[in-house]
């Protein structure tokens, strides 16, 4: 089985091209019927990443039945919901605490990166079930900041 | 010792350069840059042409930094907060002795426009290169610096006298003076810049509430809550004049910048000449002789700044002056042909202007985009992280003052700029092609940039027209979907070309190849 390509989200079939060439680590030269083309990969997994083409930016991930086990979906789904850091930075301000009930879209901490704040919310309503980070920690992109367990249905009456 | 012995050694042919126009040797051997970033890089370079050895300073956030890695000499600081590194105005005292440095230049922003460090560096027997800190401190008050360019006899809006504390009597003095000029009116610190503790009234029912914000925002930024009221110029340009002093009372003006497109009172791109003087040539005299008054009023000397509100009527206000080298200097540069930073270094050894205003020529047009790490696509929202890939635009008429390289990592604790891009035609039109091609050459990898911002507004009708004002950017910025692309399906499919190859690496034949290059050669030789 070949892998699948999918480009932000859909399966995409390579474009047939004359010559491909990599120029530098990441950067390729596609000669398209004459057209030249100059492509960008920056890879955040072992398979998938952005790639960036004339300016535009796409999504990409790769499905190798033979080299990956799509692991359980991590992100999204039913389950716990873990808050993360989108950027290195500083937590300025907890606004919840351990077991509160919280809105989708409440928020739950104030990460402050390049002299902005940024408050992350509750991607769900649910009951803080971790707070990783105390005031005035530093956080790495990716860092869980809180998990937000989701409200039992029967529970919530 | 090390450090005289490494800079012969690299650069074997600097040393210090006679000027030929006075038939004089610099007075500076070393000087230190009390900054970061792509200025400090800026004032590096011309130290270099000059021969003169450069004394980079750093905090711990910067150690990888590329002005550190660019100086002869660097001198650590403190710790990341800029109030324990460049702010810190007896550490940065400290490494300049260490270093022995003849003068410190202050780049822009941090102390750039504090008159304590100006004098500090006087008494610690260091040239600050820069104005004196008198004039420093003079323009340093909004207020102040309003009655000074007045009493010069420059036109400045209507406001109040005063700055005025928020309480019963000052929001009283307040309401009086919008009552009596009308709405709207802006709020704005006494010790103000960068839009901190900038409000837009336009109701009295507003007035005490935005009163009271601005000016603890002015507090907390400055350590003064004072306000004062303006008039507010509806749909006025920012138009500046650049101008320099010597200390024997020449001063001139180098022409103007246009800076009416802002966001949140910053400024995003900048150009010169301004598209109002094209139509209205004779305004750049008059407004280059009203700055030249009010900073004459100031005892000023080096390079400076004096800041206007214009309309397309041919009104013009003064607003502010800036006591420092800007950060769009550079388009200066490029329509005057002169290198400010080194004007700046000989001004400050006492030469005179080496120039009079007659002498002065403008010659095409200049445009400046300030890239920042941030996304315009969501709200910008700040983009820090790890450069992985760069390419940067070069050829006809492209200058790059950038503080980047692949592999270094923006540090959240500062500015987000990351570089500035400039470019010089004949022509604005020109100018502004030449832009867009330029940011089509710019890839910056692993983090995202304001890139698509400037494509959006360089393609905007109204700013290829030059109907600019200061409110035009966030009118753009409201309409919706303007970050949006239409579907691209042959780009996605070139794009998955690559992943392709990406992900099943074709192994490379080694083969022992025998050079045809040295083939070649020897076949010339014959």
């Amino acid at each position: 089985m070949k892998p699948v390509i999918r480009i932000d989200g859909d399966p995409v079939s390579p474009v047939s091209y004359n010559t491909l060439v990599e120029v530098e680590p990441g950067v390729y030269s596609i000669l398209v019927e004459g057209s030249s083309y100059e492509v960008y990969i920056e890879a955040t997994r072992v398979d998938a990443g952005q790639v960036t083409v004339a300016k535009r930016h796409f999504d990409y991930q790769v499905d190798d039945p033979r080299q990956w086990k799509r692991s359980g979906d991590t992100a999204g789904g039913q389950g716990r919901a873990a808050i993360l850091a989108p950027m290195p930075g500083k937590v300025v301000r907890i606004m919840v605490a351990l077991g509160d009930e919280v809105e989708a879209g409440q928020g739950i901490v104030v990460v402050e990166a390049m002299k902005m704040q940024n408050e992350m919310k509750a991607p769900r309503s649910g009951k803080v079930a971790a707070i990783q980070v105390k005031e005035n920690d530093s956080v790495v992109a990716g860092a869980v900041l809180a998990v937000i367990d989701p409200a039992p249905p029967d529970q919530a009456r | 010792m090390r450090s005289v012995r490494l800079r012969i050694n690299r650069y074997p042919d600097s040393s210090p350069v006679t000027h030929s126009r006075y038939n004089r040797i610099t007075v500076f051997q070393k000087v230190l840059i009390a900054n970061r970033g792509e200025i400090a890089l800026r004032v590096i370079r011309t130290l270099r042409e000059m021969g003169i050895c450069s004394v980079a300073v750093y905090s711990d956030a910067d150690r990888a930094s590329l002005h550190v890695r660019k100086a002869d000499e660097a001198a650590h600081l403190g710790p990341a907060p800029s109030r324990e590194s460049y702010l810190n105005i007896e550490r940065i005292l400290d490494a300049a002795r260490r270093h022995k440095v003849d003068a410190i230049h202050p780049g822009y922003g941090f102390l750039s426009e504090n008159a304590e460090f100006a004098q500090a560096c006087v008494d610690a027997g260091f040239v600050f290169i820069g104005p004196p800190a008198s004039a420093i401190a003079a323009m340093g008050s909004k207020t102040a610096a309003r009655r000074i360019a007045r009493d010069g006899g420059a036109p400045v809006v209507p406001g109040t006298e005063e700055g005025l504390v928020s309480s019963l009597e000052g929001r009283k003095a307040a309401a009086e003076f919008a009552e009596k000029a009308g709405f709207p009116v802006m709020l704005k610190a006494v010790a103000g810049g960068g839009g901190k503790g900038m409000r837009r009234v336009d109701r009295a029912e507003d007035l005490s509430a935005h009163f009271d914000s601005a000016s603890s925002e002015a507090l907390r930024a400055f350590g003064d809550g004072r306000v004062y009221v303006e008039k507010l110029v509806e749909n006025a340009r920012h138009i500046e004049i650049q101008i320099f002093g010597d200390q024997h009372g020449n001063m001139v003006h180098l022409g103007e910048r246009e800076c009416s497109v802002q966001r949140r009172h910053q400024k995003v791109i900048e150009e010169s000449p301004s598209p109002l003087v094209a139509w209205r040539p004779e305004m750049r005299q008059r407004m280059g002789e009203a700055a030249v008054l009010a900073a004459r009023a100031a005892g000023y000397y080096n390079a400076g700044t004096v800041e206007f509100l214009a309309d397309n009527d041919g009104n013009f206000y003064f607003l502010e002056m800036n006591t420092r080298l800007q950060v769009e200097h550079p388009v200066t540069e490029l329509v005057t042909g002169l290198d400010l930073v080194r004007l700046q270094l000989e001004v400050a050894n006492g030469s005179p202007l080496p120039f009079t205003q007659d002498q002065v020529e403008l010659r095409g047009a200049a445009v400046e985009c300030r890239i920042y790490a941030e996304d315009p696509a969501n709200n910008f929202m700040p983009s820090p992280g790890r450069i992985t890939q760069l390419a940067e635009p070069s050829g006809p008429g492209v200058r790059l003052d950038s503080g980047i390289y692949p592999g270094w990592t923006v540090p959240i604790d500062y500015d987000p700029m990351l570089s500035k891009l400039i470019v010089w035609a004949d022509t604005r039109e020109h100018a502004i092609e030449r832009m867009l091609r330029a940011l089509g050459e710019y890839h910056v990898g692993g983090i995202r940039t304001n890139i698509p911002l400037f494509e959006v507004i360089l393609k905007d009708p109204a700013f290829r027209e030059g109907a600019l004002h200061t409110g035009y950017l966030d009118a753009l910025l409201k309409k919706p979907g303007l970050f949006d692309l239409a579907p691209a399906p042959e780009l996605a499919a070139v794009a998955a070309a690559a992943v392709a190859a990406l992900a099943k690496p074709v192994p490379e034949p080694i083969v022992a190849s025998k050079s045809n290059w040295l083939h070649g050669r020897e076949g010339l030789l014959r």
